[in-house]
């Protein structure tokens, strides 16, 4: 019943993820993060099996920033995404693989230029203008199709995920109330109200 | 073959007990150990051999549960919609018929002509639907020829929903909306072979559904004029093909209007791909 | 459903006069969902090699990397470059490394040897080569594709010649398939170079 969902636009990424965390049939809390910032320019969102999903991404979100300490410098979006499909990967063929799906989304500090990257708990990774994670992907990909176009301002994008949530809130049977919307772009990321 | 065994009665006539809904009360009787699940007998004219047994709808169940082994494997991949707006209703499928991943065609007809006034679309077992829908057709006749005017959709799509309710758990597939015009104005039902029967202003139907429910929720309201409306109801279809890879093939589209349906276009929807991707996208200005 | 098909994917190699051709089509899928239109399943050896990976996503992936890996080591160790048939028995053992619990990717190879002859193979998950004298096909259009092959395919093809008929193969195969396709892509390896094309097709 997770959902996640990202848009690339001019110079920026919008990223939402549903706040419900549950098990079985009981919701244990409104209002999760299922996002960690892996340096100032790259946010990774996740869902999958409990515990699992939040190990895996401080595992990479420590390692991040390790290689800022021990380099100076930060990786890029696409080294980032690399970089997990790799530990992904490998965890696949050990005893006990991690199940997470994830959405990485960054922009180049210097330039600017968004990029969005999807990737399943089997770490297949493909590079997207807009994505979604669960089922989300069956009800809001069509309309990402019909709506999204290169160059999006912030609005716009907000529009267009308000347009996904919106279809969500009318065809998809699961519940989800409140969502935790990022914005990832030059400045950094930051949380914003929709 | 292992089903040859189990389907024992196919080819030794005397073990077989033709289920006749319409048969005498001695027959009835002598059945009615095996129609317990059976419906009302007024609703059947047409027979089918029900393997003799006491529960045919247990025995049948290595055919029809989701992971029987022998389960026959049936046409599924579809998208198909239909909305009512102010001018009508607007229906429209895609063409493509899967067997597993294999395009068994491109060019299937899933939009079923019941008559001059009724549409039903198909979606689930092609066999199915054009077996019911035409049988269908054939009552609403007898209807009109009975009472001297035309059959309700209310009416039509109950007796479909009736006739497809009385094989419940036999295996049928079946997802259909049946639409037209009648005394009351535009009319829009959905019927499926669970027996369920719903009227609304706006169904999709299919594995390509939702992704049809994505563009269509987005741009419907009930004041389109008739262009926007059928333009809609074509990318919401488009935009399915794309995505769903077990749908594709042609867009077709029927407007039910006062006087009958009208057959408006059939659009190869890889010439629609390379059409919108030349249009600019709508806004998204709030 | 099985793990070969969850992706889905068709590549063809065929032999040409002098020269050979690979290609392959778009698709990345979950199943029925079509995520990407531009997915690398055929990827540079050397300037002669090309290989095509169908199959499970993840593992054209690993793989891929694996073998650039592999292909980059022997270059700096043996000082010259790998030929195809090296090549295919490097691919071949790594899957076998893994006979038990193996990739879900079967292999195809095209490029020109030392001499410029034309090599082709493919392979199934654990590594058993063949090596026809015509065309090889692999993925979930396979059966399309052999039809397609069958019917198309002739000797001694120039590269324009030889581009023509993989890209019919190709686009007819996949347009039988629901889960490959969404535009293809070919390579056509000379001894003067290779030339690549991006190929539109039905978006369906």
């Amino acid at each position: 019943m997770e959902v996640l969902l990202g848009i690339t636009g001019k110079d920026f990424v919008l990223t939402a993820s549903d706040a419900t965390v549950a098990r079985g049939i009981v919701v244990q809390k409104r209002g999760e993060d299922k996002s960690r910032a892996l340096n100032k320019h790259n946010l990774m969102l996740f869902t999958g099996e409990a515990g699992d999903t939040t190990q895996f991404a401080e595992y990479i979100q420590c390692n991040t920033q390790l290689y800022r300490m021990r380099n100076g410098m930060d990786l890029s979006t696409k080294a980032v995404a690399s970089y997990v499909r790799k530990e992904l990967a490998t965890s696949l063929r050990s005893r006990n693989p991690y199940t997470v799906n994830l959405l990485i989304g960054g922009v180049d500090p210097k330039t600017g230029t968004p990029s969005l990257y999807w990737l399943d708990y089997l770490s297949s990774s493909v590079k997207l203008n807009y994505a979604a994670h669960g089922y989300a992907s069956y009800f809001c990909m069509s309309t990402m199709d019909r709506y999204w176009k290169e160059g999006l301002s912030l609005d716009e994008a907000v529009n267009l995920l308000k347009k996904c949530l919106e279809e969500l809130k009318v065809r998809f049977i699961g519940n989800l109330p409140k969502f935790v919307v990022k914005v990832t772009d030059v400045n950094g990321i930051r949380e914003i109200e929709i | 073959m292992e089903t040859t065994a189990t389907l024992r009665f196919l080819d030794a006539p005397a073990s077989i007990a033709a289920f006749k809904h319409a048969a005498s009360e001695d027959d009835i009787e002598a059945t009615a150990s095996a129609c317990v699940d059976m419906a009302p007998r007024e609703f059947a004219h047409p027979t089918f051999d029900i393997p003799a047994i006491n529960n045919p709808v247990e025995f049948l169940k290595h055919q029809t549960s989701v992971d029987a082994k022998n389960r026959i494997k049936i046409q599924h991949g579809t998208t198909t919609l239909a909305f009512k707006f102010n001018h009508g209703v607007i229906v429209a499928v895609d063409s493509r018929a899967t067997g597993g991943s294999y395009i068994a065609s491109q060019t299937v007809k899933k939009v079923i002509e019941i008559n001059p006034y009724l549409l039903g679309t198909m979606a689930g077992g092609a066999a199915d639907c054009s077996y019911w829908e035409r049988e269908l057709g054939r009552r609403c006749r007898i209807y009109e020829l009975n009472n001297k005017e035309r059959i309700s959709v209310a009416a039509a799509s109950k007796l479909l929903a009736n006739m497809v309710y009385a094989y419940k758990g036999m295996g049928l597939s079946m997802g259909t909306m049946v639409t037209g015009w009648d005394k009351t104005g535009p009319q829009l039902y959905y019927v499926d072979s669970d027996g369920q029967r719903l009227k609304a202003d706006l169904f999709s139907v299919g594995s390509g559904s939702t992704y049809a429910y994505g563009v269509l929720d987005a741009g419907y309201k009930p004041d389109l004029t008739p262009a926007e409306a059928i333009d809609l109801a074509r990318r919401s279809i488009f935009y399915a093909t794309y995505r769903d890879a077990y749908s594709g093939g042609f867009v077709s589209i029927y407007h039910v209007k006062e006087d009958g349906w009208e057959f408006i276009s059939r659009t190869d929807v890889n010439d629609l791909y390379y059409q919108y991707a030349a249009e600019p996208k709508p806004s998204l200005a709030a | 459903m099985s793990i070969m098909e969850y992706n889905g994917g068709a590549i063809i190699a065929m032999k040409g006069k002098g020269c050979v051709a690979i290609a392959a089509d778009r698709r990345f899928g979950v199943q029925a969902l079509t995520l990407g239109t531009d997915f690398q399943k055929v990827f540079p050896a050397t300037d002669k090699i090309y290989f095509g990976l169908a199959g499970l996503a993840t593992d054209v992936q690993t793989l891929s990397e694996k073998f650039r890996m592999k292909v980059d080591m022997y270059h700096l160790r043996e000082e010259r470059e790998i030929t195809p048939k090296t090549f295919a028995h490097m691919v071949s053992s790594t899957l076998y490394e893994k006979r038990f619990g193996g990739y879900f990717c079967f292999p195809t190879i095209a490029g020109l040897d030392a001499k410029n002859e034309p090599y082709i193979c493919n392979m199934d998950g654990i590594g058993c080569i063949t090596t026809p004298n015509d065309f090889v096909v692999s993925g979930t259009a396979e059966n399309q594709l052999y039809g397609m092959c069958e019917a198309l395919w002739e000797p001694d093809l120039e590269p324009e010649d030889l581009f023509e008929t993989i890209s019919q193969a190709l686009m007819n195969g996949v347009d039988r398939d629901a889960i490959s396709g969404w535009g293809g892509i070919v390579h056509v390896i000379t001894p003067e170079g290779v030339i690549t094309r991006t190929l539109k097709g039905r978006m369906d």
